[in-house]
Formats: C-alpha cells, structure tokens, sequence
C-alpha cells in the first residue's frame, strides 16, 4: 500500500442507513460538495483508523445496481468503477446491507463483490431486523460472500471499530484480481442472493407487522390525506408558535450590538455604515434563523421517520392529475426549505419532462427565503388573534393561506405545462417504501446545523454585500436640507422608474426599492426596507425606537402589504435558483422561460389582490 | 380467466405467473426486477393511493415493501397460492 490516504466508498441500497453509518463514522466532520459538472451531491469526510491513521469516506447515492436509472445513480456506477471524471477510483468499498432485507440488498453487493477491490459488508440495522424477529449468522454469511462481514447498528455507534478494522485488514490483505464479468441483475442473481440469504438466516418469525399496522392508518385513502394535512398544518403554526422568543432575543442581540457599535465609534461614514446597512439589513434577516429552522426540523424529522415516502403516495394520485407524479413531491417539499437543494433533488425523477416540470415550478413551493418577507408583513398587518373561538392562529392561517397559493399555483401551472411545451406521456412511479424509524437525534442535529451554516453563510456574504451596496446607493448623493434622502438618493430614483411600473398593482416607493436588490435574494427585501428605514430615521429618536414592521404599518394600507405577500408567492427573485436551474436544464432556455413566466403570474397575482383588497374597502 | 395485478384484492397473497415487459418501458421493466418482482415470487397487494384517483399500488415483496402504479401492475399476471 502507498502512503497515500485510503479512500473509502460507502455503497448500498436505498434505504440501507447508510447515510447514518456515514454520520456516525465521520461525525460533523463531512465536506458536502458537488461532483465536478454533475449537480450530484458529494458528502465525503474523514475518520481514523484505531492506530490514528487517517482515512476518507465518502458516501455514495443509494442505488439498485449498477444499471443506473437516474442521475446520482449514475454517480455511484461511475465512481466505483474509477470512470467518475475529478474522482480517484476507491480503494475500498464497505457495502451497506440492511440486515432487515437481505434478500433484495444482496443482489446489488453480489454486483458490487464481483468487481475485485478490498471490500468489507456492514451488516446494518441489525437491531431493527431483530426487532422484527429475523435471527441472522454474518459469520455463515461471510463464508458465502467470501468478505468479512460486520454487523452494526450505525444509530447506536455499535460495529463502527469492527468495520473500520476489517476495512483495513482488507486493504492490507488484498490479492489484487480481475473483476469477474459483471453478474446479470436478473432472475438468477436473484435466486443466487436468496439462497445465500436463507443459509445466513438462523431463524425467522413470522414479521411483526408493526409497520402494516401504522400504515393501514396512516396510507388510508381517507384518513391519510387527513392525517397529512394536520401535520402540514401543525407544521406552519409551529414556526410561528415556537420561533417568537428565540428570534426575539435575536433581535434584541443586534440592537445592543448597534448601540455599542454607537457608542464605541466617532459618528463618522463608517459607523454609518456599519449601524444603518450592515447591522440593520443582516440583522433584519438573520432574526428569522429560528423559524427556517423549526421548518427543517419537521423536514428532516418527516425524512428520517420514513414517513416522506408515505406523502409522496399519498400524494401521486393527485400529482399523477397533472403530469407529475409522487416522486416529484419529494423535491417540492424540500423546495419549502430552499428550491435549490429541491431543484438538485429531481435528479431522481427518471422521466425527463416529469423532471423538468417540476423544476419549473419547484420555485412556487414557498420557500424559507420568503419567510422573512411573509413573517414581516403578517406580524404588522394582520392581527395577532385566534379566530372565532378556535385555537387556530390567524397569523398562522394567513401563513398556511400563502403556502397553499403556492401550492395550487404550481399544481395549475403544471397542468398547463405537462400539456403544451412538456408534453409526453405519462410518468411512472416506482419507489420503495422503507419501515418506520426512530429519527436520531445525531443525524438531525447535524442536518439542522448543515442548513444553519449555510444561511448564515449566506447572510453574513451575498446579503450583507447587497446590503453595503444598497446602503451606499441609498446615502449618495447627498440630499438638500429639507429634502427626503431617501427620495433624493440614486436608489430612490431608480426604484421612481421601476415605481411606475408596479403602481396599478398598489406598490408604492418603498416597495419598488427593495425589488431590486430582493431579486438576488428574497429576504434581501426585509434588509432592504430595514435599511432604507434606519437612514430615513436617522437622528429621529422615536422613528429608531420603532421596529420596521411599526413603521411599515403607519406608511402602508392593508390592501398594499395584501398584494405584497401575493407577489412573493410567485415572484422568482432568487439568483441561486435561475443558477441551479440552468444548470440542471444545461442552458438559458428554461431558468428564462421560468423567470418570465413567474413575474407575469407575480405582477397578476398582486394585481388581483390589490384590485379586490380596495374593492373591499381595505385600500 | 387471467388476473391482473391492479385489480386484485388488498391482503391476499399471491404469485406472479406472468409479466409483459413489453408494456413498460426498459427502466421500469428494471426496476421491477430490481424489486425482486419477477415470474414465480410472491406478493401481497397492500394499500392503494388516496381518493384522488387510488392509483398507486403498495404491494410486499419478501421484507420489503414497494410502490408501482396501476399502469405497471396491469402487465402483471397473478395467480392464487396453492394452499
């Protein structure tokens, strides 16, 4: 062996816990990256063996075989047989098995043992499979295989030494040796992983039909559906509920750093800056970290029970109506959190207009950018009351309210699609459906703070620049005594022009002015007017005291902030998305055809708002 | 009389006798192996879709449970388990 670093695959079925063994084995110590010209997502990390020599891991898409179906499926042949271009073929593969499955894993590690490298199986999730009463021999089942296999319950840390230690034995001991012809998926593979699977099964009690049972109330036809909109709908109240004292202490936290960023500076440019656009407009979104991660917590908590794929049938009846089907649900649900990681997670979908369907309306679905918009203008305009002698929030409904347009938005839209410019036929749905799980904590937990670091990263880089930028476009030049800066600025006349354009549909200056830095970002809105507000108060006591939903409140009718939260439900202000998107769809054509058609439904759907908002007296 | 697989009844067993690859694609006709549904094995229809349509079909293959729609389950050809 050199003295190079050995590079370690994980591979394995879809759902065999892989990602887990890959937590549990690197820790937070992970590099998440894409592969060079795929969108694929690369997760690698590092870990030791017991004597401190240093290996790296990297977790591959699960997978059924080497005959890929789908992008990151392709991925995993690619990498495993050296062909994956910037990726140095493995010099080891652990093989994932769920303990539970045996029977259907097997077949994939035959493939994979068939290809010669220093291999070892990790015999996972062995206690659930005793759980449902499968009593198994790995010793007898590494005979047959003919690689050391080692049982381990990644959740519970058990096996982790054991298969680090057989890795390296495998390595070590490894008789270089032509790959075997790759053996068919087929029947006969089938029946070879079978037999190998009955001989290592000690003893098997009939299953426990624990999960059977959960889901003949959870998949009722009926009933499901119920049960699913409950826990959408629990899901929104809580971001509001459960986020007010922790983004308040948030709020309170950048407050005090600009009075002591105050009192500590000469009043200068400077100090100016850093107290009216840096602190201001980060500080304007970074209040709303609280609520984008309630969101991912039910997100990822929905994941990791195995309850997602449930929705995804649940809901493929319906999508199956306008062309899409149940695996689209997936990327659209992850589209709440972000449309990007969405929009990379229609790699899955194997049918190419199915896929490309939902990449054009997965901005619809509304994601937490748009939060910090929502949660600002509901907080000032909507009254903080339950409604009529119910539980429910009125806040939360209007929030549920602005979801559900997003939702129905898209649902229409893909209707339309799937029947002009994507037309073809109708899209398959295959997808297996894993048991219920336990989610553990560790794999959340590093899962809430991937997606914490990445919006703080981009708070504290792309918005904090668009915010210095606005910042300084809003202070020069100079406005006269007695003149609005504001106004006067080079920011205040741009956003005169584009206020022409959004008037009839009741936007008003302020309005115009955070449209244009927002189109780099949603929530850049929210920095934006909380800058424009912190210079227009300057030196005036009380206007500083106020927050920026008080003062929005006094300067904004309600038929205004109505229109305003409808344009957002469509408005595709997102430079990362319109990036993702022509990259997923490899040219200008589509992220245009998106962009265009997003501001037309934007413009109207605030329109109709404003229009009916005044009609009704509330203008 | 020949049954299809979309209409058999919830919670009873049964054996697949015959599929008609043609009717599917080649990527779906994979994945169906993939799964482990092939001539001879046996399946126990579980759960259809929701109200919308009750479309897809969840069916047990062995430990694992999977998801097919109609379309698919109609090129599967059952028969009854001996008993």
């Amino acid at each position: 062996m050199t003295g190079a670093i050995p590079s370690i695959a994980l591979v394995g079925n879809p759902n065999a816990g892989k990602s887990s063994l890959f937590n549990a084995l690197t820790g937070a110590r992970q590099k998440i990256a894409n592969y060079p010209g795929v969108t694929v997502e690369r997760k690698a990390g590092h870990a030791s063996f017991a004597d401190g020599r240093p290996i790296s891991l990297i977790d591959l898409p699960g997978t059924y075989s080497l005959t890929p179906a789908s992008l990151d499926e392709a991925v995993t042949r690619d990498v495993v047989l050296g062909r994956q271009e910037g990726e140095k073929r493995p010099d080891a593969l652990i093989v994932v098995l769920d303990a539970a499955n045996l029977d259907n894993h097997l077949c994939f590690a035959l493939e994979l043992l068939a290809l010669g490298l220093p291999t070892v199986v990790a015999l996972n999730m062995l206690d659930l499979a005793e759980r449902d009463g499968l009593t198994l021999d790995p010793e007898r089942l590494s005979r047959e295989l003919g690689v050391p296999v080692v049982p381990t319950v990644a959740v519970r840390k058990r096996g982790l030494v054991e298969l680090l230690s057989a890795i390296d034995g495998a390595i070590q001991s490894h008789q270089p040796r032509e790959a075997v012809a790759a053996p068919r998926n087929d029947v006969s593979l089938h029946q070879r992983a079978r037999a190998i699977a009955r001989v290592a099964t000690v003893d098997e009690t009939p299953v426990r039909r624990w999960t059977q049972r959960v889901d003949r109330i959870v998949l009722h036809p009926v009933g499901g559906l119920v049960i699913l909109l409950v826990l959408m709908f629990v899901m929104f109240q809580a971001v509001y509920a459960w986020a007010g004292p922790p983004a308040d202490a948030l709020e309170g936290l950048v407050g005090s750093m600009q009075q002591w960023v105050v009192a500590t500076l000469p009043e200068n440019f400077l100090r100016d800056l850093i107290v009216e656009g840096l602190l201001a407009g980060v500080g304007a979104v970074v209040v709303f970290l609280p609520q984008i991660l309630i969101l991912f917590l039910f997100i990822l908590l929905l994941e990791a029970s195995g309850y997602m794929t449930r929705a995804a049938f649940l809901m493929d009846g319906l999508m199956a109506r306008v062309g899409l089907s149940g695996r689209g649900f997936i990327p659209l649900l992850s589209s709440f959190a972000c449309a990007v990681p969405g929009i990379m997670a229609t790699r899955a979908i194997p049918d190419e207009k199915d896929r490309l369907t939902t990449i054009l309306i997965a901005p619809l679905m509304t994601c937490s950018a748009r939060l910090p918009v929502y949660a600002l203008i509901i907080a000032a305009f909507i009254p903080d009351r339950l409604v009529g002698g119910t539980p429910v929030g009125l806040q939360g409904l209007v929030l549920f309210g602005l979801y559900l347009s997003g939702i129905v938005g898209a649902l229409v839209v893909a209707f339309v699609l799937r029947r002009t410019i994507a037309k073809g036929s109708a899209a398959g749905f295959m997808m297996e459906m894993p048991r219920y799980q336990m989610p553990q904590w560790r794999d959340i937990a590093l899962g809430l703070w991937q997606r914490a670091w990445i919006f703080l990263r981009r708070a504290g880089t792309i918005i904090a620049m668009t915010t210095v930028v606005l910042w300084l476009l809003l202070s020069f030049p100079k406005a006269p005594e007695g003149q609005s800066q504001v106004e006067y600025s080079v920011a205040g006349r741009i956003a005169s022009g584009l206020e022409v354009i959004v008037k009839p549909i009741g936007f008003n200056h302020d309005i115009a002015l955070a449209l244009i830095p927002a189109m780099a970002a949603r929530e850049v809105a929210v920095s934006a007017m909380a800058t424009a507000n912190a210079i227009d108060a300057d030196g005036d006591e009380d206007a500083m005291a106020q927050s920026l939903g008080e003062r929005l409140q006094g300067k904004w009718s309600l038929a205004t902030a109505l229109a305003f939260l409808a344009w957002f439900v469509f408005a595709p202000q997102c430079i990362s998305t319109i990036a993702i998107t022509r990259r997923e769809t490899n040219g200008w054509k589509w992220p245009m055809f998106m962009v265009g058609y997003l501001f037309l439904l934007a413009y109207a759907a605030a329109g109709i708002t404003y229009w009916t908002a005044v009609a009704f007296g509330l203008g | 009389m020949i049954a299809l697989l979309d209409k058999a009844p919830l919670g009873v067993a049964v054996r697949i006798s015959r599929i008609d690859w043609g009717a599917m694609s080649q990527d779906e006709g994979r994945r169906l192996r993939e799964f482990g549904l092939m001539e001879g094995c046996e399946i126990t229809p579980r759960h259809r879709g929701s109200i919308f349509s009750r479309d897809p079909l969840a069916l047990t293959v062995g430990r694992m449970q999977v998801i097919i729609r109609a379309k698919q389950a109609a090129a599967i050809e059952i028969e009854p388990i001996a008993a």
